[in-house]
């Protein structure tokens, strides 16, 4: 699925901005992702830190960090979270997250509550599309694959 | 007309002012300050970017020994020397003061504006992508920006007058030889106002001009105010996390990981250098700079070609210099384009033989 050539993936969940992309995954974690529209909305991003893992990450506090063409800020986080892993192969080559941003997770994180629970406030499925799409058409985001 | 706040924070330390960075953003993201223009100056400080390791970028036994403080940014982008001779300005703003979310168009009508404000002054100041301002290929001013939430910090240095030898001591850069002709390469890498004026420019006109450029592009109307209640607790909050050694060491990597390759080779249009800083984790070329017995016409062309080159990963370097060098008329006697990729090539190759002696 897309709009103005951003993709979009309804099996995962989503801020309210479109910012990051949670997805679920084995033993109550979850990974987390920019999307199409923050890749594009970034630029060229050149670096990317995660905090180690064991790092408790309270709702508002960010997973991780991007930089592209100077521009430096945080991959933000919505719920209450500690760090388990960065992927390695992002940080090696941010470049990643530009080229394959569903594919290229940045960090998966243990919610503290329960997976279901912590994505209550996340948009899916259908009203993700909805709103994604909006969000497309309102700030006329073209998306491209750097 | 929309009001908009100028401040002047004087001369402070780089915790100081890097605590004001973040309050200030953090300000403007609550909606609790109106969008601001902040002029600062720092005292002797080697300010990192954000994503850099101090060991990689600085050498830090002279900092040590000279009093420079070492500090880590919260904008991206290049790591700096910043003393009494420049001043700083920076633009916290929302998004929707910019009129578009595409973050380089942002840095680049930021840095049209600031440019515009600098060539008032009788320099031909222009922005060169990758977010300088640049005289005539020389680096006047260099730019880093935050974003936080709907909140945008963009900020620049202006020399107005400026001691290159110390940033080559500060800085590992590459030229690591402090020989006179590294410091006459690095002369012709960067430019200040005293030196391009032949006088000492007034720095209140430089300021007010500044303020104009800005009003200008954004249709708004500065006024002077001071810092808020809310901002001086949040500093005092920033301050704290700041102005500690954990902050300064965020993000740490070894001096091994980003060697500094020289290679030189005689080709039929001259001898030509490159030292080139290469950060071996995501195989990326950070900088190079092309020195040597060469005549290139128009002189910027090196600049511009080194400014291109930055942060790039090695798999493209061919096909970056046969653009760039596709998209201009060069006169350079009988070098190529080629003889470039060949010596940063060579360069490239050196950590291959450390490995394998």
């Amino acid at each position: 699925m897309e709009c103005n050539g951003c993709e979009f993936r309804p099996e995962l969940y989503y801020d309210r901005d479109y910012q990051i992309w949670v997805r679920i995954e084995e033993h109550g974690l979850l990974a987390v992702g920019m999307t199409d529209i923050s890749q594009t909305i970034a630029g060229k991003i050149l670096h990317v830190r995660v905090r180690k893992p064991g790092t408790p990450r309270p709702a508002g506090k960010p997973v991780a960090t991007i930089e592209s063409g100077k521009w430096a800020g945080p991959v933000p986080n919505l719920f209450d979270c500690t760090i388990v892993a960065a992927n390695h192969e992002v940080l090696d080559t941010p470049g990643l997250l530009n080229a394959q941003p569903y594919d290229a997770w940045i960090a998966r994180v243990q919610p503290a509550a329960p997976p279901h629970e912590a994505l209550s406030a996340l948009l899916t499925g259908e009203a993700a599309w909805a709103g994604y799409r909006a969000r497309c058409l309102r700030d006329d985001i073209r998306c491209k694959r750097i | 007309m929309e009001k908009w706040r100028v401040i002047d924070t004087g001369l402070r330390s780089a915790a100081q002012n890097i605590a004001l960075n973040r309050a200030l953003l953090e300000a403007r993201q609550a909606e609790e300050i109106p969008s601001t223009l902040r002029f600062l100056r720092f005292t002797p400080s080697a300010l990192l970017g954000y994503h850099q390791s101090a060991e990689q970028e600085l050498n830090l036994d002279y900092c040590r020994a000279h009093g420079v403080e070492v500090q880590r940014r919260i904008t991206g982008g290049g790591a700096i020397y910043f003393d009494e001779t420049q001043i700083g300005w920076e633009l916290y703003l929302h998004k929707r003061d910019v009129g578009t979310t595409d973050m380089q168009a942002i840095a680049r009508r930021i840095c049209h504006a600031a440019a515009t404000a600098i060539s008032v002054l009788g320099v031909d100041a222009r922005f060169r992508p990758r977010n300088d301002i640049e005289v005539d290929g020389r680096k006047i001013s260099g730019t880093g920006g935050a974003f936080d939430g709907n909140a945008l910090l963009f900020q620049g240095t202006l020399l107005i007058d400026f001691d290159v030898e110390k940033m080559l001591r500060v800085l590992r850069i590459p030229a690591e030889k402090l020989s006179d002709k590294a410091i006459a390469s690095a002369r012709e890498r960067v430019a200040n106002l005293k030196e391009l004026l032949g006088r000492q420019p007034d720095v209140a006109l430089v300021k007010s001009y500044i303020v104009e450029a800005f009003e200008s592009e954004f249709g708004v109307e500065f006024s002077d105010g001071d810092l808020t209640l809310s901002e001086h607790a949040r500093y005092q909050g920033a301050l704290r996390e700041i102005e500690t050694p954990d902050w300064v060491h965020l993000v740490t990597r070894p001096l091994s990981d980003m060697p500094i390759l020289e290679a030189a080779q005689k080709f039929p249009g001259g001898l030509l250098r490159a030292s080139v800083t290469f950060d071996t984790g995501t195989q990326t070329i950070r900088q190079v700079w092309f020195t040597g017995d060469i005549f290139v016409s128009p002189r910027r062309t090196v600049a511009d070609l080194e400014a291109v080159l930055r942060d790039l990963p090695i798999g493209r370097l061919a096909s970056r210099i046969e653009e760039f060098f596709a998209r201009r008329p060069v006169d350079m006697l009988s070098l190529t384009p080629n003889d470039f990729l060949t010596v940063v090539r060579l360069a490239l190759k050196q950590p291959l033989l450390a490995h394998n002696p």
